[in-house]
């Protein structure tokens, strides 16, 4: 909200204050001041100057030669302009002055003659025609003729304004105004506030008002009207327009002028209507479906029953507290008006406001709330102002229509319940002082404070309220460093889920491996990219309803296409070679539209990307991971449709499939520019990651030693190595372990359509060291075995 | 046989010093000490000699025979150190040469930094919660003293799934979830996602992380939060760190503060990153709010607590001087910069 210091100085004196040293102090009590705008920024040495004499450059038709007054000395300027004239008030940049876009005037010769400055236009000032008319000419900037000639452009022209652009907080409903500011600045320096001018003189009304009925008391609380007559449709005097601009308003005429000058002096928003326009009453209703209104905006809206509107007897006329009828609005012709001052419920006009995508300097106050007595403040000021400029005449009739004023609210507490919130002691004359001073009235009794909270504080509840009004006035840097010295100790620490987790990321950057961060909502596109199925389970995705694009519209049930992006990031930087991970969650709904909260599913996705990895070098880390957390599983030929076909395992466990790996689909690869040659696996975590890991019971070493051995057999390629080495642990029994493939062949030497398999293993003995017969006897329990089941040839031993 | 014997002896020192190998040295020793070595065979023959010439003969043969195997003991001592000395010259290797080595990956800075902040809070008997991350309204806003009509709703942008089911806008969605569970005394922090409809540039993103701290137990006090805020400043920026309290406001707490560090750039004394203040905004906290506490069951009248919640991106963004672009662009140059 834009405060001129002009307009607070209006109610406290603090023109006399550096901007900044108010500024810091508004900041000390809660009003962050988010900039301080000074209206003259950038301009330096820029005077009234005024041209006696143009002469023609002798060496240049474009340039003319002039003699400029600038008040201390008479100068020449030499200058490109042709829209001036002999006797014309101009500004003039002197030498080393500086401009709003950073640029600095030297005196310089210009086609050999000297030039001892510029003349601005009114675009180099950077200001407008609601600075000045003229400003937004192209050429000169002409000034009036009644400047003092050689007075600085920013005082001649007000450009020597500071504005403090404050962010109040969502509680400060009353401090959205520039009374409401000024409150708080003369608490905060001590100063009186000076009140409103509210005195008006009545005349006995010459028409009668309408019939006013507001059949709706929880969305319009008040709802007051007062007539101006004879009124008299010109432009506000210069302090009024003066302070809009400052504030940031363009003066319209002195009836919606006024309207907007007490909605940012007092915070009251009010609605003047054409009388003529009304058909006889007034109704504050909630509107039909599907009504229709053009608002000032000169859209047509269309409205539903959960909205208000302000009508009369045949059509409405304003949507309630968010912006008036095109129909209704003051014309250049009206003479008399209609005067609203209300309060409306916050939630609804939020809501309507929302609803219509329609926002007003009025709908912003009402959504945070006007209080009761504003809605009086509001008016008399208004009404003090038609006087005041002679606008017209005021009726003495008044309509009103409201429900039961609220009652005061009195909060009983004492110095030490506020100082015990704040762990320090504040005194109760200091409690007291302060609180007065922002307008609470407090009585003493004994150790008991009894504080009346004045009407405009309706975000002042209880004591704990009262106890931030003390300490921001007291201040926060009396807050002292204690630490828990009251609580009780407890035991913290992460879950089992969080150190899980925390020990599986451990396992995969061992592995080489990078944690990446992607957003989970997704563009729904994803699943097309990724080839899955129509009726998949995984395009059951959650849509935000208000998505910021629809690169973010649902929420994702996979992570592998945002993996695949992120690795799109980088391959596109010639990042070729990539190793990621991702820990998050994918969101499953129970139903669509969903009705309950959906699952979060803690899922694992792991990417490799280039020339040097392999299935198997995904296989391995995915493995080493089960293994970690005891999972027993078993992998299988998979499909996935993103995978490709004939390189997709599947971990399947007692409770199911836990997820997929291998390599990318060559279509997928292509749909998201990645290389082909990437490995991808996403895998659920939810069935293995709160368990506990049991403390392992030890299992005493071998007392003799293991014999190795090696088998090399020839078999039909359809056969894999992992039900081969599945059946030698079969038949090996349990003395048999460590079976690993150390050679697999396939070429000369052995026939079309075979492979030779060669497997290391060990056997170990159990109470005595095994003779050769023995180990002999497991070795041929093996061949046998594989010759039988997979009619393999032994080839080695 | 004396003669022969020098003679003998003589000839073998030099044999012995002319050996250039332990292997060559061993075949002498063998020709001269073996079995069937001369000087063996001169032992052999003193069965030949007349009786009285034996003990002097032998007594000359087992001299020579000491001397012979000390001077074999030198010279194996002398070639070994040679041997070895040259083994290990000609086995000397480039070692400025790097194979392609198994690179160790590393957790995302976020992460990083939670776990950093985490630990911290763990240490002083915090418990670490996790909240859903799509809320029911009644979590996000109602519970958290902030109902439908609440001007502070349209601070934050939420994203909303339906009339009453959102995308989180705050972890402080884990306090009541958390209070719902657990009664004082209670210590947690919870740290996680939270979405706003906000687009992203180099300070904001549509997700970004949170961190929430709860403090509940009876006579808890602002002086609490300060302290433990202090101490998490000095020992997660340094030990010269201060904090700073500025009023604000959050519907949840009351008294709300701004909390501030000291800037970890300049010390203070105002540079770009604080923006010339010496300060940089850290995070909200506050009183828990008298209506949160009762909305968890909790009474306001016996206990009080504090809460505050900490950006993660924003405090990365401070202490790597990251920006919030380059932490969900995923470009793996950024990754390996965080081992």
């Amino acid at each position: 909200m834009k405060v001129p210091i002009l307009w607070l100085n209006d109610y406290v004196q603090v023109d006399d204050v550096p901007v900044k040293e108010l500024s810091d102090k508004l900041v000390g009590v809660g009003f962050e001041v988010e900039e301080i705008i000074y209206t003259g920024e950038g301009i330096e040495n820029v005077v009234v100057g005024k041209i006696l004499d143009i002469k023609k450059h002798p060496d240049a038709n474009k340039l003319q030669i002039c003699m400029v007054d600038v008040g201390k000395e008479i100068t020449t300027i030499v200058t490109g302009a042709d829209n001036i004239s002999v006797g014309d008030f101009i500004p003039v940049a002197l030498d080393g002055a500086k401009l709003p876009d950073g640029k600095e005037i030297h005196s310089a010769p210009l086609r050999g003659v000297m030039s001892y400055g510029m003349m601005c236009s009114g675009s180099e000032l950077k200001i407008d025609d609601s600075v000045i008319e003229g400003a937004e000419v192209n050429g000169i900037l002409i000034l009036p003729d009644t400047f003092d000639i050689g007075t600085d452009i920013k005082d001649a022209l007000g450009l020597n304004q500071y504005i403090l652009d404050i962010a109040v907080t969502a509680n400060r409903a009353d401090c959205q105004s520039i009374y409401g500011i000024a409150r708080e600045v003369g608490a905060v320096l001590g100063r009186k506030v000076k009140s409103p001018a509210l005195k008006y003189k009545t005349e006995p009304a010459s028409i009668s008002l309408p019939d006013l009925a507001v059949e709706n008391f929880d969305l319009c609380p008040r709802y007051t009207a007062r007539l101006i007559t004879d009124v008299n449709i010109a432009q506000s005097p210069k302090w009024i327009c003066d302070r809009l601009k400052l504030a940031g308003l363009h003066p319209i005429n002195n009836v919606v002028d006024i309207t907007n000058f007490v909605l940012l002096e007092i915070g009251q928003p009010l609605h003047a209507f054409d009388l003529r326009q009304i058909d006889r009453g007034i109704r504050v209703r909630t509107a039909f479906e599907n009504e229709k209104i053009v608002a000032l905006d000169e859209k047509e809206y269309t409205l539903n029953p959960s909205m208000l509107v302000i009508a009369d007897n045949s059509k409405p006329l304003a949507i309630a507290g968010v912006m008036g009828g095109q129909y209704s609005g003051i014309a250049s012709d009206t003479t008399t008006v209609l005067l609203e001052a209300a309060k409306f419920a916050r939630g609804s006009i939020r809501a309507t406001s929302r609803a219509l995508g329609l926002r007003s300097d009025s709908s912003a106050r009402y959504e945070r709330g006007v209080d009761w007595s504003s809605v009086d403040v509001g008016r008399e000021r208004a009404l003090a102002l038609f006087c005041q400029l002679k606008v017209g005449k005021i009726a003495d009739a008044a309509a009103q229509c409201e429900t039961k004023a609220p009652t005061v609210k009195v909060i009983t507490t004492s110095a030490k319940q506020i100082s015990d919130l704040l762990g320090i002691e504040i005194k109760a004359a200091a409690i007291v002082k302060i609180l007065k001073a922002l307008g609470f009235t407090v009585t003493q009794n004994e150790k008991k404070l009894s504080v009346e909270v004045p009407l405009f504080r309706e975000d002042v509840e209880n004591y704990t309220d009262l106890t931030e009004e003390v300490i921001r006035y007291y201040g926060y840097d009396n807050i002292q460093s204690t630490f828990l010295e009251s609580a009780k100790p407890t035991v913290g620490g992460l879950t089992q889920r969080q150190k899980n987790i925390d020990s599986l990321k451990t396992l995969l950057c061992a592995y080489g491996l990078y944690e990446a961060a992607t957003y989970s909502f997704i563009n729904e596109k994803q699943y097309d990219l990724l080839k899955i199925e129509k009726d998949s389970d995984l395009r059951k995705t959650i849509g935000i309803r208000n998505p910021l694009s629809v690169e973010y519209a649902v929420m994702r049930t996979q992570l592998i296409g945002s993996m695949l992006k992120a690795v799109n990031n980088n391959t596109s930087r010639k990042n070729n070679d990539l190793k990621l991970f991702e820990v998050s969650k994918t969101f499953i709904p129970g139903e669509l539209p969903i009705e309950n909260l959906p699952r979060e599913d803690e899922t694992l996705c792991i990417c490799l990307v280039g020339e040097n990895h392999d299935f198997y070098e995904l296989k391995e880390i995915v493995l080493q991971l089960l293994a970690k957390f005891d999972v027993k599983y078993k992998i299988c030929y998979g499909n996935r449709p993103y995978l490709h076909s004939g390189i997709c395992a599947e971990i399947m466990t007692e409770i199911g499939s836990l997820g997929y790996f291998g390599k990318l689909h060559p279509e997928v690869a292509e749909n998201f520019s990645v290389p082909e040659n990437t490995y991808v696996c996403e895998i659920t975590l939810e069935s293995f990651i709160d368990a506990k890991k049991r403390d392992k019971q030890y299992i005493p070493l071998p007392k003799f030693p293991a014999v190795n051995r090696d088998l090399a057999f020839i078999v039909e390629d359809k056969y894999p190595v992992g039900e081969l080495i599945a059946e030698i642990q079969t038949a090996g029994g349990e003395r048999c372990s460590d079976i690993s493939l150390f050679d697999i062949y396939k070429g000369s030497q052995i026939s079309e359509g075979y492979k030779s398999v060669a497997f290391s293993f060990k056997i170990q003995p159990e109470n005595k060291t095994l003779t050769d017969d023995e180990i002999q006897a497991i070795v041929n329990r093996i061949i046998e075995a594989m010759q039988n089941k997979f009619s393999a040839k032994l080839r080695l031993q | 046989m004396k003669q022969q014997i020098e003679k003998l002896t003589a000839s073998c020192i030099r044999q012995i010093k002319a050996a250039s190998t332990r292997k060559v040295l061993t075949d002498i020793k063998v020709g001269v000490l073996g079995k069937s070595g001369e000087l063996t065979a001169l032992l052999r023959n003193l069965k030949d000699l007349p009786c009285e010439q034996r003990p002097e003969a032998g007594k000359l043969v087992n001299e020579a025979r000491e001397k012979l195997e000390a001077a074999f003991a030198e010279k194996f001592e002398v070639l070994h150190k040679e041997e070895v000395a040259a083994k290990l010259a000609s086995e000397r290797i480039d070692i400025t040469i790097d194979r392609p080595y198994h690179d160790v990956g590393c957790l995302h800075p976020l992460n990083k930094v939670k776990n950093e902040i985490v630990d911290f809070f763990v240490s002083l008997g915090f418990i670490v919660t996790d909240s859903p991350e799509i809320e029911t309204d009644y979590y996000n806003f109602e519970a958290l003293n902030t109902p439908a009509d609440h001007p502070a709703r349209d601070v934050q942008d939420t994203f909303y799934i339906n009339d009453h089911i959102l995308l989180r806008s705050q972890t402080s969605t884990g306090q009541i979830r958390t209070m719902e569970k657990v009664k004082p005394p209670i210590k947690m922090i919870s740290p996680g996602r939270v979405y706003r409809a906000d687009d992203l540039d180099a300070t904001h993103s549509p997700m970004f992380h949170q961190i929430e701290g709860l403090v509940v137990d009876k006579h808890i006090t602002m002086c609490d939060l300060k302290g433990i805020l202090d101490m998490f400043a000095k020992h997660f920026f340094d030990e010269k760190c201060k904090t700073r309290f500025r009023p604000s406001y959050f519907p949840f707490t009351e008294p709300s503060v701004e909390v501030d560090v000291s800037c970890n750039h300049c010390h203070g004394s105002g540079c770009r990153v604080c923006k010339g203040t010496g300060w940089i905004e850290i995070l909200g906290a506050g009183m828990v709010n008298r209506n949160v506490l009762t909305n968890c069951g909790i009474n306001p009248d016996e206990y009080t607590g504090f809460a505050f919640g900490m950006g993660l991106e924003r405090i990365t963004n401070i202490i790597y001087k990251t920006d919030m672009r380059a932490i969900f662009e995923n470009d793996i140059r950024f990754l390996k910069q965080f081992k």
